[in-house]
């Protein structure tokens, strides 16, 4: 069931307020690569809608949550005739998610590789050899140490622990 | 003239040939770029930004308070490390209350960062320096014809990259067309090459690409040129998968910009790894009387 919940719809607007401007015209969904190759399953005007509504059981708690196919190409950024920057409410409503747990395998393994390293691809042995075979320096990358205070600091790696269980 | 060089995660440790040909490019045209310690992660506009904006913002912070800002700040051969610093110093900008809320984090690492270290992306600096680009070419591109792909990151969100048009580019037209090559027109140019959306459903990311390379080959080029490494991890890797998956037959060799500016500097393929791209172009460089001793 569809609940309409209004301190969600707030705190998008609140964090950007160019959800207010939609008009609902569907410029982005017609202009947007992967809508069109989903027949519609992926639609950035749908997606505004329940922003507008607050329906946050669909946008939030629905396992495999279509707005993980946005390839944020911001096609419909650009287009939108009335600069509704949809992507940053699309990554809001995305780090909504990543709280509660629920995100594709693939962004937690590149979130472990950062919190491991830094970096989101360690340097293999044979990539290392490589480098020198090109004549390229080695590569000092960050001290791991401030990294992890860093994610320590903005809860990163309880949400990344939260999202592997 | 010098830039502070940020190479981020997947040029570095997963396609080194690419860096070479930047940096051999540079090199010839002049333009010193400095090896700074220390970096991360930018980190990737299509994944942690995706998951977590504030730790986003955290890193990226951090990243660009390391700049020396010798005379052009940073550059990247990356369009996805370009958007993320762009971004950062964009929304850190915009917004005081976010400036003071990263720096407190910053401050936990004995850090601070201003929002005032310059972004360019590699193809912007070839662009502004593109009469020193001409006087370095011992061997024009003669028969490459061309299908650029400009990719999304490079371009959009043109409020953020400021840059070039979103829509109607011509800046990598103009460097592929000084390098005595042909760009050619296709259908698909402007589409995204599918990649972010690989993280999520790879038959969607792989029907993206799979397109485009229809598109390119009904066009007529003979090669494609491109500026950012996930789109060159698409488009160079992908096409053994579809050709498994669909029993096509795609041979499109594909050449970072830098690569093919290299070329046409005089430096020879052998120099620049190209033996390690998954499409050999070496067919297509020995059709053109470019040595391939690949």
């Amino acid at each position: 069931m569809s609940v309409i919940n209004f301190k969600l719809r707030n705190q998008v607007i609140k964090h950007n307020a160019s959800l207010s401007y939609c008009y609902q015209c569907s410029t982005c969904s017609g202009g947007c690569p992967v809508a069109l190759l989903t027949q519609g399953k992926y639609n950035p005007r749908k997606i505004i809608e329940m922003a507008i509504l607050g329906l946050q059981n669909k946008l939030i708690k629905e396992p495999n949550s279509s707005i993980w196919l946005c390839s944020t190409c911001q096609k419909c950024v650009e287009l939108c005739p009335q600069k509704v920057e949809l992507t940053e409410i699309f990554t809001l409503l995305k780090n909504k998610i990543f709280e509660d747990g629920k995100v594709p395998e693939a962004f937690l393994l590149q979130g472990q590789a950062i919190l491991d390293s830094g970096i989101a691809i360690p340097y293999s042995k044979a990539i290392i050899s490589r480098r020198e075979k090109l004549g390229l320096p080695e590569i000092k990358t960050a001290p791991i140490k401030e990294i992890k205070l860093l994610l320590k600091e903005t809860n990163f790696e309880n949400k990344i622990l939260k999202g592997s269980k | 003239m010098s830039y502070d060089i940020f190479l981020g995660c997947v040029i570095p440790a997963r396609l080194p040939f690419l860096e070479a040909s930047g940096r051999k490019v540079f090199e010839k045209l002049g333009i010193k770029l400095n090896d700074i310690e220390g970096f991360s992660c930018c980190p990737d506009p299509t994944g942690i930004e995706q998951i977590d904006h504030k730790t986003w913002l955290t890193m990226g912070a951090r990243n660009l308070s390391l700049s020396k800002r010798g005379n052009g700040s940073i550059i990247s051969f990356c369009s996805g490390c370009v958007e993320t610093l762009k971004g950062v110093n964009y929304f850190m900008n915009k917004d005081n209350k976010v400036k003071d809320e990263i720096n407190k984090i910053l401050k936990k690492i004995g850090k601070n960062y201003d929002g005032k270290t310059n972004v360019k992306h590699f193809a912007e600096v070839l662009y502004e320096n593109l009469n020193k680009v001409k006087e370095n070419i011992v061997k024009p591109l003669e028969g490459f014809k061309v299908a650029i792909h400009y990719g999304c990151h490079y371009l959009r969100p043109s409020e953020i990259i400021n840059w070039d048009d979103p829509f109607d580019p011509i800046t990598i037209d103009e460097i592929i067309k000084t390098l005595g090559a042909e760009s050619i027109d296709y259908d698909l140019k402007m589409e995204c090459c599918g990649n972010p959306v690989e993280k999520s459903d790879m038959d969607l990311s792989l029907l993206m690409i799979d397109n485009k390379f229809k598109s390119i080959q009904q066009s007529g080029a003979n090669c494609v040129a491109l500026v950012c490494p996930a789109c060159f991890q698409q488009f160079d890797f992908k096409q053994r998968e579809l050709n498994k998956k669909n029993n096509s037959n795609y041979k499109i060799p594909i050449f970072y910009l830098s690569e093919l500016v290299a070329l046409a500097f005089g430096y020879k393929p052998e120099e620049l790894g190209l033996k390690f791209h998954r499409v050999q172009p070496k067919t297509l460089l020995e059709s053109l009387q470019f040595s391939a001793k690949i």
